[in-house]
C-alpha cells in the first residue's frame, strides 16, 4: 500500500475529533453516531411512563422517589455511520503544480477523512466518479480498510468532464439505507445542476458534506497580460486580457461561491470551502464535532 | 524615407493583430466563467481595442511625417519684386465675348496689377482700339485698375501683330531695363498674319479653357431684285466640328418674318434664300438670324435694301459681235457675267459698236469694252465722267482696236499708251503687291497662255496687276475720280489667249465688278470700325448719324467721315433735322472663326507664361502638435478603460 495521499501528520491532528452526520442514521452498530433507536447509548434521551415489560433497571427511582410514580429513563442508541465519499476525477481537478494541484489535494483530503472515519468505527466507502465512469469502492469498517481505500485512491486518473447527477444515483444505490455522502469537487457546474443533485440525496436522507476545491488562481486569478486559456475539460479556447478581465471574473467565482452556499444551508448541507494552498486540517475540522 | 515610414505604419495594426492571438497559453478549469465574464466585457474591449490601434497609428504616421518634413503647395502668381514696364493688353476682339472669356481676361488683368511690383511703369491697353481714351505709361495702380475697367468689347478686331508692336513701342520710353507685354487672349487665329509671331518681349495668357470653341455666324447676306419680289440669300458658316441640322434661320424684312431650318457641314457653309413680296418700301431694312450660341453677335446679320433699281447694272460693248455667239468677243464675258449676276443680281446688257455709241453710259456701273474699233468723241467723254463719278470701265483690246485713236481719245481715261502689237507665247504672273489675287488664283495664272498683245507704256499712276513673262503689263489699272479703268491688252475671247478659258478669267472679272460698288458703296453695308463717308446735300447745314443705340454723332462739314460704327445695327443719316438715308454696319464675319492657333505658335505653352508659381509650406511642425495630442488622448482613454 502506499500512503502517499494519507496526510498523517493532519489525522494525527484531528485524532481527538469525532466526525459526525448532522442528522440521525440509523445505524446497526454501536457507535458514536445518534440512532432513532434508544437503547444502550449512554446518552439520556428521555423519561416515560413506566410499562409492563420495560426493564427494571432502566426504571428512574429518584424520580420515582418524587413523584411516586415509575419513569422509565430512555437512551439514545449511537450506531456506526457508513460515509461515502465521492471524489471528483474529471479533468478540471488537475489543475495545478503537484503541491496546489486540486486533484492530489482532494485525495488526500478523502484518504485523511476515511483513516479518521474508519478510526472512530465508521464504514467508509470510495466513489470516484466523472462523466466517463464511475470507480466504486464498496463501504467496509475497520481501521485495515483504510489500505484498499488508499490504493484505490492513487489509483484514480483524472478523466472526462464533471459529472455530478450520475454518481449520486448510483451511490444512491449503492447507500440505500442512512448514510453521509462526502463530495469532494471543484463543482464547475451549472449552480441548478449541484443543487439539482443535492436535493436528490437529501431527498433520500442523506447527510451531505461539500468540500469545494478551488486552486488559488481559480479564486484569485492573478494572471498579467494576455492570455490563451484552454478549458482541461473541453479545449475550449479563449484569448483574456487578464488585467481587464480580472475584477469580472473574481466578482463572478465570488457569486458562484455565495450561491452554493446558499444551496447548501437551504438543504441542511455543510458546505466547506477548501482552498488548495490550505492544509486539509481546516476543512476536515470544519465537520469535525469539536 | 517617407515610404519606409510608411512601411511602419503597419506595425501597430500587426501589434494588435498579435496580441489577439496570445502567445501565452494555459489550461484552465474555469474557461467557462471566463467565456461568460469576457460576454460582459468584449464589445467595450473591443471598442478599448479600435481606439487605441488608430491612436498608435496617428502617432507613428505623424512621427513619419515629421521626420519626412512635408510641405503643401499652392499656386500663385509668380512675385518678382523688379521693377518692370509692362503692358497688359486685353484682348477685346469680339471672339472674346464667348462665354465669359472677356470677364475673365479682365479678372487675369486685375491679379497681374497686383502683382506688379513698386517702381513699375504699367499701362493696360486693349487689343482693338476703342473710342475711350487711351491710358499712358503710369506707376498708379488705382488708375491702371480704373484704365482696365473701362476696356468694353469691340465688335471688331484689329491687326494683332501691328497693333503689338505699338503697344511695345510705348514700352520703350520707360526707363525701366525689362519691357514685357502682357497678352491676354483666346488665341483664335484670326487676327494673327503670322501664326509664328513670337517677339520676345510678349507673354501670352491663353484665358479660352477649351481647344475647340464652336460657333456659328450669318456670315453674309445678298439680296437680288426681281420684278415682283425681293430674294435675301443668307450664308451661314459653321466652324465647329459637329454639323448643324435645321438651324431657325429667321428673316426678317419689310415688317415680315420668315423661318426656315438649314443644315450645315462641319466646317463649311449653306445658304438658304427666302423671298418677300414687293411692297410699297423703295429703301428697307431688315435681318437674317440665326438662335443663339455662346458668341451671340455674329447670330444676326443687318442688310439694306435699296429697291430694284439698286441691282447693278453692266454693259458689255461687243466690237465683234457675231451671230453664232458662240464667237462672239464678248461670249466668255457674258457667260462670266451671267455666273456672277446668279450671286450678286447683276443685270448685264450687251451691245454692239453702234448701239454703244448711242448709249446713256450714266445708267451703268461697269462699262466693258471688248475689242471696240470706234469710238466718238461724245461716247469717251461720257465714258470719261461715268469713270469720274464712281463707274468702272473695263478695255479688252483686240484686232478692232486702233491703237491711235484709243491713244487720243481715251488720252485722259487709259492707264497706259498702246504702243504695238507683240506676238509670241508667254505666260503671266500676278504682280505682287496688287493685293488682287490669292496665292490659290495667283499659282493658276501659271495655266495661261498668251499668244497675242499690245505693249502699253504706262502712265503714271497706273497699276500693273499681271505682268507677262517679261515684265510687260497684261492687265493695267488707274484710279480715275471716283472710278477705275482697267486695261486688258489682250482680247476678251480666246483668239490671242487662252485667258478666258482658265479659272482665273472668272475671279478676275468679280473682282473688277466689285471695284465700283466698294468704291460707291450702293448697298450702304459697313463693317464695324469701318469709316464711312456721309453723303449729303451740299447746302445741308447740319448732320447728324443715330447709331443703333440711339446715340447720336454730329458731322463735321468739313470732313463727312463718320467713324463710330462701333457697334453692329442700322445706323440712320439725318440732314437738317431731316431723315436721309440709313445704311448697315456688321461685324466682318471672319472672326467668327474661334479656331485656336496652335499651341507651338508662341514657341512656349502659353500657360507656361502665365508666371504662376508653386508656394511650399513645411507642415511638419502640425504633426508634432498632433504627436502630443494623440499621446495625451491615449492617456485619457487608458484611464477611461482601466
Amino acid at each position: 500500500m502506499s500512503n502517499s495521499v494519507l496526510d498523517i501528520d493532519t489525522a494525527i491532528k484531528l485524532k481527538g475529533f469525532s466526525f459526525r452526520a448532522a442528522s440521525k442514521v440509523s445505524g446497526y452498530k454501536s457507535g458514536i453516531h445518534k440512532s432513532y433507536y434508544t437503547g444502550i447509548s449512554p446518552d439520556f434521551s428521555e423519561h416515560k411512563q413506566y410499562n409492563k415489560g420495560d426493564e427494571l433497571k432502566q426504571i428512574d427511582w429518584r424520580l420515582y422517589g418524587r413523584h411516586d410514580r415509575l419513569y422509565v429513563k430512555k437512551f439514545e442508541d449511537e450506531v456506526n455511520m457508513r460515509w461515502c465519499i465521492l471524489i471528483d476525477k474529471s479533468l478540471s481537478m488537475d489543475y495545478g503544480d503537484k503541491s496546489y494541484n486540486k486533484f492530489e489535494y482532494a485525495k488526500r483530503l478523502a484518504a485523511t477523512l476515511s483513516y479518521l472515519l474508519l478510526k472512530q468505527g465508521d464504514s467508509v466507502g470510495i466513489i470516484g466518479f466523472s462523466e466517463s465512469g464511475i470507480d466504486i469502492v464498496p463501504p467496509r469498517s475497520g481501521s485495515s480498510f483504510i489500505t484498499p481505500i488508499v490504493d484505490k485512491l492513487n489509483q484514480l486518473k483524472p478523466e472526462g468532464t464533471t459529472a455530478l447527477e450520475e454518481p449520486i444515483i448510483k451511490a444512491l444505490e449503492v447507500y440505500r439505507s442512512d448514510a453521509a455522502f462526502v463530495i469532494v469537487s471543484d463543482f464547475w457546474l451549472e449552480a441548478e445542476a449541484i443543487e439539482r443533485t443535492i436535493k436528490l440525496a437529501r431527498n433520500s436522507k442523506k447527510d451531505i458534506s461539500l468540500f469545494h476545491v478551488l486552486h488559488p488562481d481559480e479564486t484569485d486569478f492573478k494572471f498579467k497580460g494576455s492570455i490563451e486559456f484552454e478549458d482541461l475539460e473541453t479545449n475550449t479556447k479563449v484569448i483574456v486580457d487578464t488585467d481587464s478581465l480580472r475584477h469580472t471574473y473574481i466578482k463572478r467565482i465570488g457569486e458562484f461561491i455565495a450561491r452554493l452556499k446558499d444551496i447548501c444551508h437551504e438543504n441542511e448541507t455543510n458546505y466547506v470551502l477548501s482552498p488548495t494552498n490550505e492544509s486539509i486540517e481546516k476543512p476536515l475540522i470544519q465537520i469535525a464535532d469539536k | 524615407m517617407f515610404f519606409i515610414g510608411l512601411a511602419a505604419l503597419a506595425l501597430p495594426i500587426i501589434a494588435h493583430l498579435i496580441s489577439r492571438k496570445s502567445g501565452v497559453k494555459l489550461s484552465f478549469p474555469a474557461v467557462s466563467f471566463l467565456v461568460s465574464s469576457q460576454g460582459d466585457l468584449s464589445s467595450r474591449s473591443r471598442i478599448k481595442d479600435i481606439i487605441f490601434l488608430i491612436l498608435r497609428a496617428l502617432i507613428l504616421v505623424f512621427i513619419v511625417l515629421i521626420f519626412a518634413k512635408p510641405a503643401v503647395f499652392s499656386f500663385s502668381e509668380k512675385v518678382d519684386n523688379t521693377p518692370k514696364s509692362i503692358a497688359i493688353v486685353i484682348d477685346n476682339s469680339f471672339s472674346m465675348g464667348y462665354e465669359n472669356n472677356f470677364g475673365k481676361a479682365k479678372k487675369k488683368a486685375h491679379d497681374i496689377i497686383d502683382a506688379i511690383a513698386d517702381g513699375s511703369f504699367s499701362f493696360v491697353a486693349p487689343l482693338v482700339k476703342t473710342n475711350e481714351k487711351q491710358l499712358d505709361v503710369i506707376q498708379d495702380k488705382s488708375r491702371l485698375r480704373g484704365a482696365l475697367q473701362n476696356i468694353k468689347l469691340s465688335n471688331g478686331f484689329s491687326d494683332n501683330e501691328r497693333r503689338l508692336q505699338d503697344i511695345y513701342s510705348k514700352l520703350l520710353k520707360t526707363p525701366n531695363q525689362i519691357k514685357r507685354v502682357v497678352f491676354i487672349t483666346d488665341l483664335q487665329k484670326n487676327g494673327w498674319k503670322d501664326e509664328k509671331f513670337d517677339p520676345p518681349w510678349l507673354d501670352v495668357i491663353d484665358i479660352s479653357q477649351t481647344s475647340e470653341t464652336a460657333n456659328h455666324a450669318v456670315a453674309d447676306v445678298d439680296l437680288r431684285y426681281e420684278e415682283n419680289s425681293t430674294t435675301i440669300k443668307a450664308q451661314v458658316s459653321n466652324y465647329s466640328s459637329d454639323s448643324l441640322s435645321g438651324l431657325i434661320t429667321t428673316f426678317s424684312f419689310d415688317e415680315k418674318e420668315i423661318r426656315e431650318g438649314i443644315d450645315v457641314e462641319p466646317h463649311g457653309s449653306s445658304s438658304l434664300g427666302v423671298s418677300f413680296e414687293s411692297g410699297d418700301l423703295v429703301v428697307s431694312h431688315g435681318t437674317v438670324s440665326t438662335t443663339h450660341d455662346k458668341l451671340k453677335i455674329d447670330d444676326i446679320r443687318y442688310f439694306i435694301s435699296d429697291g430694284p433699281d439698286s441691282n447693278s447694272k453692266i454693259l458689255i460693248v461687243d466690237g465683234d459681235p457675231r451671230e453664232d455667239s458662240r464667237l462672239s468677243e464678248s461670249y466668255y464675258l457674258a457667260q462670266a457675267l451671267e455666273t456672277i449676276s446668279e450671286i450678286s443680281g447683276t443685270q448685264v446688257t450687251i451691245l454692239d459698236n453702234d448701239a454703244f455709241l448711242r448709249e446713256d453710259l450714266s445708267n451703268f456701273e461697269v462699262i466693258y469694252l471688248a475689242n471696240v474699233g470706234e469710238l466718238t468723241p461724245r461716247i469717251t467723254k461720257q465714258l470719261e465722267v461715268f469713270i469720274e463719278k464712281g463707274g468702272s470701265a473695263v478695255i479688252f483690246l483686240g484686232n478692232s482696236t486702233r491703237a491711235s485713236s484709243y491713244n487720243v481719245l481715251l488720252k485722259n481715261i487709259l492707264p497706259g499708251e498702246i504702243i504695238g502689237i507683240a506676238e509670241g507665247s508667254t505666260s503671266i504672273t500676278a504682280v505682287d503687291n496688287s493685293g488682287w489675287f490669292s496665292k490659290e488664283i495667283a499659282d493658276k495664272m501659271a495655266q495661261v497662255k498668251i499668244e497675242k498683245r499690245y505693249n502699253i507704256r504706262p502712265h503714271p499712276g497706273s497699276e500693273a496687276i499681271i505682268n507677262t513673262s517679261g515684265d510687260s503689263p497684261l492687265l493695267i489699272g488707274k484710279q480715275k475720280g471716283n472710278g477705275n479703268v482697267y486695261l486688258f491688252t489682250s482680247t476678251a475671247d480666246n483668239s490671242w489667249n487662252n485667258f478666258s478659258i482658265t479659272p482665273v478669267f472668272l475671279p478676275i472679272i468679280k473682282r473688277i465688278n466689285d471695284s465700283p460698288i466698294s468704291g460707291r458703296n450702293k448697298s450702304r453695308q459697313y463693317l464695324v470700325n469701318q469709316s464711312v463717308e456721309i453723303e449729303t446735300a451740299e447746302d445741308a447745314k447740319s448732320i447728324v448719324v443715330v447709331d443703333p443705340q440711339g446715340e447720336k454723332y454730329e458731322i463735321d462739314r468739313g470732313n463727312n467721315e463718320f467713324r463710330q460704327t462701333r457697334v453692329p445695327g442700322i445706323y440712320t443719316v439725318e440732314s437738317d433735322g431731316e431723315y436721309s438715308y440709313i445704311f448697315a454696319v456688321n461685324i466682318d464675319s471672319s472672326e467668327s472663326n474661334l479656331e485656336k492657333l496652335p499651341d507651338s505658335s508662341f514657341g512656349k505653352q502659353p500657360d507656361q507664361k502665365t508666371s504662376l508659381v508653386k508656394v511650399f509650406k513645411e507642415v511638419w511642425s502640425y504633426f508634432l502638435w498632433g504627436v502630443i495630442a494623440l499621446f495625451v488622448s491615449e492617456s485619457v482613454f487608458r484611464a477611461i478603460f482601466s
